[in-house]
């Protein structure tokens, strides 16, 4: 009897010891798969090493896809329409493309592994989205979870965006962590000013990038980033623009006001800035600056729970309720809506704003989500 | 012991800075099914499914999303949410992400307090899945069910 155990237990041990040099040698051979030519809008062709994603593929060769998450295939961002050499749709793609992507061969990059030839369509202005070396200059607290980061450009030493838009700002290794992470956060500086990005970074728990920002990540010490990204900008029109943001979506919404002082556009402008307390306030001298440089410019701030000592005498509630007042009483006609924060925030602000008659083509949001 | 594929790369999920800061598994060196039968024995005892825990859980969740970050008191409890931007993959590997959604949740009656976040909400329901010993976002059967008031 124990024999048969032995010989059962031996013989097992062997088929599994036989099953394991085969998965090492098929993954040694068989996943490698050698060079690989990637064509790029029928115009460009990449001679590119096969095994690794689309997206990190085309990073590799300073080609950068708008992505948030840092290829996690969490924000959606990297999609590119591949037209040859792909396999089936992934699962980790599904939850994330629409019936109509899919149809028209969008392909979540990050997910995408590259294994033969690949002929690929992406949009031409990603061409402008390049890798840059920065120092930092300066930190410096706005609120006591957010800190204002100031990147100064070393190569290339100019950058040219789109007031509104986003950058990655890549990790470096720290504490335990070992790999590097990418994550996106809105240029708050001043789209004419090309040598530096300021970005406003609020600490998440927990979070990868924000606890290197707020505990680790020094001034003077070098950082990359990649960018500019994103469609979050400003569009033409005659009606009211009206800002929603709130803590660190503060970002974007100072660099569009800076961009509207610039060019003297002359529409009626009016933001509405929510927090809970006065210490949760920040840039509010830099907002009454802009006050007076915009000609019709109203900066609204609003506490949902001022404290006593706080001697608040402006308005109050959740950020959607003054929003509510003041689109009941404005002509919503042509007005479009900008908003920048947390995702309940957004969502709550599109309601409102759908009630008043602002359709959801007049707003505009980037949540990153 | 030879890992499959979807192993290996569940295994390095788990792992500090893969989808988190400090990973999964906290300093706790046994084995993640380990944990789970564990941690689901002791459910067990106090019965109460991983399933109506996750449900009080999210119950909880839903209503300080509401507020938008500001602190909401309902009857014993007071309960901040705080939502960030960004979403976490499950690190079992599925393919549905979460909500970067944490919630600080205090139970007045008996003066304790909690933490967690969308994803914990998640690891419990789907995976009965508390995380290692040690790691940030660990959460105890026991404590859990006498904060949500579900020994009651």
């Amino acid at each position: 009897m124990i024999t048969k155990i032995l010989i059962a237990t031996l013989s097992m041990a062997g088929i599994s010891g036989l099953l394991a040099i085969i998965l090492v040698i098929a993954e040694r051979y068989l996943a490698n798969y050698g060079e690989c030519k990637i064509t790029i809008n029928n115009q460009k062709d990449l001679i590119v090493k096969g095994g690794s994603t689309l997206l990190s593929t085309l990073n590799s060769q300073k080609i950068f896809l708008p992505s948030a998450c840092g290829g996690r295939g969490t924000c959606a961002y990297c999609k590119c329409k591949v037209i040859d050499g792909v396999g089936p749709l992934l699962p980790t793609e599904e939850p994330l493309l629409n019936k109509q992507e899919i149809e028209n061969q969008i392909r979540l990059a990050c997910q995408v592994k590259v294994k033969q030839d690949m002929l690929i369509e992406i949009p031409e202005e990603l061409f402008n989205i390049k890798e840059f070396e920065t120092r930092v200059t300066l930190i410096q607290d706005l609120t006591h979870d957010i800190k204002l980061v100031r990147l100064q450009l070393i190569e290339p030493y100019e950058i040219f965006f789109k007031a509104g838009q986003y950058v990655q700002l890549i990790t470096a290794p720290y504490a335990g962590v070992k790999e590097s992470v990418s994550r996106a956060y809105s240029v708050a500086s001043a789209s004419h000013e090309h040598d530096h990005v300021d970005l406003m970074i609020r600490l998440v728990p927990e979070g990868i990038c924000t606890t290197w920002v707020h505990n680790y990540l020094n001034e003077n010490e070098r950082v990359k980033i990649i960018g500019p990204m994103g469609d979050f900008y400003l569009r033409d029109g005659e009606g009211e623009i009206i800002m929603v943001a709130g803590g660190s979506g503060m970002a974007p919404i100072v660099s569009l006001l800076e961009k509207i002082s610039k060019e003297d556009i002359e529409r009626k402008v009016t933001y509405f800035f929510g927090a809970v307390r006065k210490k949760d306030l920040f840039y509010i001298d830099e907002m009454r600056n802009l006050e007076n440089e915009i000609g019709n410019f109203t900066f609204i701030p609003a506490l949902s729970a001022p404290e006593p000592e706080d001697n608040w005498d402006g308005e109050t509630g959740l950020i959607t309720e003054p929003l509510d007042r003041y689109l009941s009483r404005s002509d919503n006609a042509t007005s479009q809506a900008y908003l920048c924060g947390s995702p309940g925030m957004i969502n709550a602000c599109i309601n409102v704003f759908v009630k008043h008659g602002i359709t959801r083509d007049r707003i505009f949001n980037d949540p990153f989500a | 012991m030879k890992l499959t594929p979807k192993e290996q790369i569940i295994e390095k999920n788990f792992k500090l800075g893969a989808i988190t800061k400090d990973g999964f598994m906290g300093d706790d060196v046994r084995h993640v099914h380990d944990i789970i039968q564990h941690d689901a024995m002791t459910l067990e005892k106090l019965g109460i499914s991983s399933g109506e825990l996750a449900a009080r859980m999210q119950f909880f969740i839903d209503l300080g999303k509401e507020a938008i970050e500001n602190i909401v008191d309902w009857n014993e409890y007071t309960i901040q949410v705080i939502w960030s931007r960004g979403m976490l993959p499950c690190p079992f590997g599925e393919p549905r992400l979460h909500h970067k959604i944490f919630i600080e949740l205090r139970n007045n009656k008996l003066n304790k307090s909690i933490r967690y976040t969308q994803l914990n909400v998640h690891l419990i329901r789907e995976h009965g899945f508390f995380e290692g010993k040690g790691s940030p976002f660990r959460l105890e059967p026991e404590e859990l069910v006498e904060v949500l008031s579900l020994d009651q």
